[in-house]
């Protein structure tokens, strides 16, 4: 065998190639200026990733369809806004409360936690909400489950959008309803200090580029863990698994929660990072939006959903805004005399992508070994028909 | 579950029926809650019902729109077991349709009468047709090629087209909401009753939909295409074996469905004088709501499901405001799907229970 | 299978870690003017003035006049100030899923992108004040001088009436002013609707507000002033953008009255519809934020003429005729020139005011002469110096809080589907 032959055979080999281009993904923002938009696009585009493999437990693996995943953003979000914000600021007879924070903000009225607390936080807060969600569709199957977490996430948005006009605590609004919260405060971690978005948006990169780390990391143990196990028991045939002893119950209200503190996760960390928040954002579309990145990607795939994420990301953040609607293409489109704006198309776009997925390719870009084989092999079991027992190979 | 009530000891079935009564009537009692609390809130303030008849007939006339809406949930996922997320689009397109022919049917608000008659009726036809080639379309394109394919797949076409959907909604009229002339004085006071007031609108509302909800429930019941459906619906196998074509009749079932989406189109474009690319969003989920509160595959639980949205909506706006309604007629979503997900006149089906 | 996970991991944080390390300290370089005073100016003789409008929605045409404005002041000096080529770029703040306003996502990357350009002089935005709460906190850190040519709300400059706590300093981070604006604020429109609703012989008034920064912060001021001058207010409903009809809302009302302090893009054309209808005999008011054709013109989309004609609007500038009374040559120069380069008689009333703002920033640059690559410089001469300026909107100076003293508010009412100027309205500010 020529070496090049040995090298791609060698069991070593993925792990270099993974290793190189984690460094090489690490190491990006450093060849670009610090405010670029370019890294911004980036940013987001991997606080998408936690957030698509957050939705993918619950219906990649576990094979519930999750249409109200905007609310876990929601939560995550809002949590920046109640404790990282002067959105209560007669609290403490207006000297506020402050917990790990920088100089500068421990003089601000209102509740200040530290980025770390409010990823806990968020993680705690959307957990809960998971499992308030799951609860109602623990009887239900298929297009029901779908319909109720729909139902969710646009009461949840509603409630925030409104959150102006309830009251908790006292006189303590709820949120600030169609207006932003704002600012929100800069990630201040233990080490590194405060960052400054404004300045230099590096810092945020690798912070959300640790946060990426983390959630595969944790993905990967729970995909090859018990409970990963009993997710795709559960996605594959609800009656058998049950049978097989796997707690339903359990098991589906896990896969709610890890799902949503994924969700929290990326919440958190956009908060400070857009400095800003707006229940306006909580709508339907973001719930599509996160849904199609994860069968883009491929169901149940995680390497497929953090491809699926970041395409999609980039393509509505960077491509049709900055490319597609950039100086070169409308100079020729001018020329050609039509007065057409991509960004105007963004949704149909989308729309139109997730048609083509399901009629074209249904197990993604990436797909999971075993949906591969399910949903090319007709007549199979899929999502709702029982099938009959089948032998897999344990790694996926 | 479902066999558990077919056999099984008396006991058994009855405490199978005991269980029914009361979810359904738990229901009805959940569904009264609004009206019961503002009627006496009403007569402890004024001292008579008018408020209260204002908000029933505000919402009588929502209703009828989201009945007609809600009849394509239901015929369609009577027949496929589908949600047709993109049926709200459809509406909303006939809306824009119709919209678009004021213009080319030389209709303003000071048209005679006659003309007025005459050229809405022209235009009911049209979009009710548009709506109706829409929907077939979709069927064709969307979910016929992914028939075997689990049921995620459908789901999400489904929801892809709506996203198409609005996207030509937004270049046909762009992004924000449009006035459109307001050719029958849609909120001109045609009587009183009892202290209630209705308006132009209201009756356009329901004289159009009674007649269309009739046709179309005769049209299933005697019909030989109807019993075609009906078959379908109940066993696609055996009524293919029975000599049905199954591929035209569930394009029937989706072209009647259009038909009435069409005609909710028009009816929304004369009764709020204005469209938007949105529209078809939220006018979907209530009428999904409602199919889903009557009995989904039951066309008289869709529009008996779509005059208690609609009513639940009128008061909602009225009392709490229009920007809490749609969390309102969510959670009694959410409701409905949790305790009683076959509705209140459907029975129970595979996917809940 | 763990021991290589753990070398994974391990090897991936070390170089986390090894890069924030190196490049902790990189934060003040290649960012021109970042931090207090740094290193003077700008290289080279071009200077940026960057524009932040919504330009999709319904915003589009208003922005647009906005736009036609500063091109126009920027063509009238040849596009050089001194020895400085001025080079504008026209920036999007709304997005697709969110047109007819500014989408915080998009404005903030609208001042990133400004703050990032070593040549960038002047940002002139947001329109929308909520807009303005997340552009303002960025531009200020990097010392960029800010105009905008219509934000109205209270909060972003004093903590008048009208704000929230915490307001106007936590939009300061730098703790300097480096923001102006040349239109009044709220509390000067909120004076000014109670001012022609006593004339007119209102004895209540219902309000609605979007709920938006400005359409809520406006109810608020237009609540007090209506007060002041002994109008009973019946109510202060906040509307939601997406509900179908606002006739069970309108059915409401029971005040002889109505103030709509929305702005068109909230869907504020149905509800002046709505309102309308189910009260016939109401007397109807819009602020500046619904001054535009999109709202006035039936044909292309607007409240129909008989709703029209019982509408009366707010904005904060005066119509040609009066300019003319007041011997205001450069208001005339300005409706001339405008019809002479686009064609348009009769402006959008925005039109003036994006005309003035980019006239502001040239003579502020003008008025530091070579010194106008300095942004220090420059936001200190905008909001120190100007004085007695005299503009196409009237003689007006820039308070140390970066408002105008200018107080006029014209009366305008609809024909032929355009805002047409009626009359000038005094109000005292509460």
């Amino acid at each position: 065998m020529s070496r090049v032959a040995q090298l791609r055979h060698h069991p070593r080999t993925p792990i270099a190639i993974g290793v190189l281009g984690a460094i090489a993904v690490a190491l990006f923002p450093l060849f670009r200026p610090p405010l670029d938009g370019l890294t911004n696009d980036a940013i987001l585009a991997l606080a998408f990733v936690v957030m698509a493999l957050g939705l993918n437990l619950v219906v990649g693996f576990a094979g519930l369809l999750d249409l109200g995943y905007v609310a876990f953003y929601a939560f995550g979000l809002m949590v920046t806004g109640w404790w990282a914000s002067d959105f209560y600021s007669s609290v403490n007879d207006e000297k506020g409360i402050h917990v790990g924070t920088s100089d500068f903000v421990s003089n601000l009225p209102g509740i200040h936690l530290n980025f770390l607390l409010l990823i806990i936080g968020a993680i705690v807060i959307c957990a809960v909400a998971g499992i308030v969600i799951g609860l109602p569709t623990l009887r239900l199957r298929g297009d029901y489950i779908a319909i109720v977490t729909l139902a969710f996430g646009e009461i949840i948005g509603r409630v925030f959008a409104n959150g102006d006009e309830i009251t908790i605590f006292g006189d303590n609004k709820l949120s600030n309803g169609r207006q932003s919260i704002s600012p929100i405060d800069q990630i201040n971690l233990p080490v590194f200090g405060e960052f400054d978005s404004a300045l230099n948006l590096r810092p945020y990169y690798w912070t959300v580029f640790a946060l990426v780390l983390v959630v595969l990391f944790v993905n990967f143990r729970l995909r090859d863990s018990r409970l990963g196990r009993a997710w795709i028991a559960l996605r594959e045939d609800e009656v058998a698994a049950a049978s097989m002893g796997v707690p339903l119950v359990k098991t589906k209200l896990l896969s709610y929660a890890a799902g949503g503190a994924f969700g929290g996760i990326s919440g958190a960390f956009l908060g400070p990072f857009y400095t800003s928040i707006n229940a306006n954002q909580f709508q339907f579309g973001f719930s599509i939006f996160v849904l199609a990145m994860v069968i883009l990607g491929g169901l149940g795939s995680i390497w497929g959903v953090v491809l699926g994420a970041v395409a999609l990301s980039f393509v509505n953040y960077w491509l049709i805004p900055d490319v597609l609607d950039g100086e070169f293409v409308r100079d020729k489109l001018d020329s050609l005399g039509l007065d057409f704006s991509f960004t105007e198309v963004t949704f149909g776009v989308f729309g139109f992508l997730l048609v083509l997925m399901m009629v074209l390719r249904p197990e993604g870009l990436l797909p999971e070994r075993r949906r591969q084989m399910e949903l090319t092999t007709p007549g199979e079991g899929g999502l709702e028909e029982p099938g009959e027992a089948k032998v897999f190979e344990a790694r996926v | 579950m479902e066999a558990a009530s077919v056999t099984g000891a008396p006991s058994r079935r009855r405490s199978e029926a005991v269980r029914e009564f009361i979810s359904r009537y738990g229901l009805i009692a959940i569904l009264l809650i609004l009206p019961v609390v503002y009627g006496i809130q009403d007569l402890s303030d004024d001292g008579n019902l008018n408020r209260l008849g204002n908000n029933l007939v505000e919402g009588l006339s929502n209703g009828a729109i989201l009945a007609l809406i809600a009849l394509g949930y239901t015929l369609v996922y009577g027949i496929i077991e589908l949600i047709n997320f993109a049926h709200g689009e459809v509406f909303m397109l006939g809306s824009l349709a119709a919209a678009a022919l004021y213009t080319p049917f030389g209709l303003t608000p000071d048209t005679s009468t006659g003309g007025l008659v005459l050229g809405l009726t022209a235009i009911l036809i049209l979009a009710m047709l548009t709506s109706a080639s829409l929907n077939v379309m979709i069927e064709r394109v969307a979910y016929r090629p992914l028939r075997a394919a689990p049921k995620l797949a459908p789901l999400i076409t489904a929801v892809g087209m709506s996203f198409v959907l609005q996207n030509v909604g937004i270049l046909w009229i762009g992004a924000s909401q449009v006035a459109i002339p307001d050719l029958l004085g849609s909120q001109k006071h045609l009587i009183e009753i009892w202290g209630v007031t209705v308006t132009r609108g209201h009756v356009l509302a329901i004289a159009v939909t009674i007649p269309l909800v009739f046709l179309l429930t005769s049209f299933v019941a005697r019909s030989r295409l109807g019993k075609a459906m009906r078959a379908t619906a109940q066993d696609p196998e055996a009524a293919r074996l029975m000599g049905i074509n199954v591929d035209t009749t569930i394009s029937l079932t989706f072209l009647l469905g259009g038909l009435m989406a069409g005609a909710a189109g028009l009816i929304s474009a004369l009764y709020q004088t204005s469209i938007w690319y949105f529209q078809g969003f939220s006018a979907g989920l209530y009428a999904f709501t409602a199919a889903v509160m009557g009995g989904i595959g039951n066309i008289r639980g869709a529009v008996l499901g779509g005059f208690i949205i609609g009513i639940i909506q009128g008061i909602s706006d009225n009392r709490i405001g229009n920007d809490w309604t749609p969390a309102i007629v969510f959670v009694y979503l959410v409701i409905i799907m949790v305790f009683r997900p076959q509705g209140l006149i459907g029975e129970e089906t595979r996917e809940a229970g | 299978m763990r021991v290589r996970w753990l070398a994974v991991l391990s090897c991936l944080f070390a170089a986390f870690a090894l890069a924030m390390a190196a490049c902790g300290d990189d934060d003040d370089e290649s960012v021109s003017g970042g931090g207090d005073g740094g290193g003077g100016g700008i290289s080279g003789d071009t200077l940026t003035i960057y524009s932040s409008l919504p330009l999709q929605g319904t915003s589009k045409g208003q922005s647009e006049a906005v736009i036609n404005g500063e091109k126009l002041a920027l063509k009238e000096v040849g596009g050089k100030v001194g020895k400085y080529t001025i080079k504008y770029v026209s920036l999007d703040d709304s997005t697709a899923q969110n047109p007819g306003t500014a989408d915080e996502g998009q404005t903030a990357q609208n001042a990133r992108k400004a703050v990032q350009d070593e040549t960038t002089i002047f940002y002139l935005g947001e329109f929308n004040s909520g807009g303005t709460k997340v552009s303002l906190p960025i531009l200020n850190k990097a010392n960029i001088p800010q105009i905008s040519p219509s934000n109205t709300y209270v909060g972003l400059t004093t903590d008048a009436p009208g704000s929230e706590p915490g307001e106007p300093d936590k939009y300061y981070p730098a703790q300097k002013r480096t923001y102006a604006r040349i239109v009044p604020t709220d509390t000067i429109q909120g004076a000014a609707l109670a001012t022609i609703m006593k004339e007119d012989g209102c004895k209540s008034v219902h309000i609605f507000n979007d709920k938006t920064t400005y359409g809520a912060g406006l109810a608020k001021n237009v609540e007090t002033a209506a007060k002041d001058v002994g109008l009973t207010v019946e109510g202060n409903d906040g509307t939601d953008k997406n509900a179908p009809n606002y006739r069970s809302l309108a059915s409401k009302i029971n005040a002889d009255c109505f103030v709509g302090s929305g702005v068109t893009g909230e869907n504020y054309v149905q509800v002046f519809k709505d309102v309308a209808a189910a009260n016939p005999t109401v007397k109807l008011y819009g602020p500046d934020g619904v001054a535009e054709e999109a709202f006035t013109n039936p044909a292309k989309g607007g409240i129909p003429a008989d709703v029209g004609a019982r509408t009366k609007i707010t904005v904060a500038t005066l119509g040609l005729e009066e300019f003319k009374k007041r011997n205001n040559a450069q208001a005339e120069k300005f409706f001339t020139d405008y019809e002479k380069e686009y064609g348009v008689a009769q402006p959008d009333p925005y039109a003036i005011y994006g005309y003035e703002t980019m006239a502001l920033a040239l003579a502020t640059l003008e008025a530091v002469g070579d010194k106008a690559n300095d942004r220090k410089a420059v936001y200190t001469q905008l909001l120190t110096n100007t004085k007695d300026r005299e503009s196409a909107l009237g003689v007006y100076s820039i308070d140390e809080n970066g408002d105008t003293t200018l107080t006029d508010y014209g009366l305008y009412t609809i024909k032929d589907g355009l805002p047409t100027f009626t009359k000038v309205i005094k109000a005292q500010a509460g």
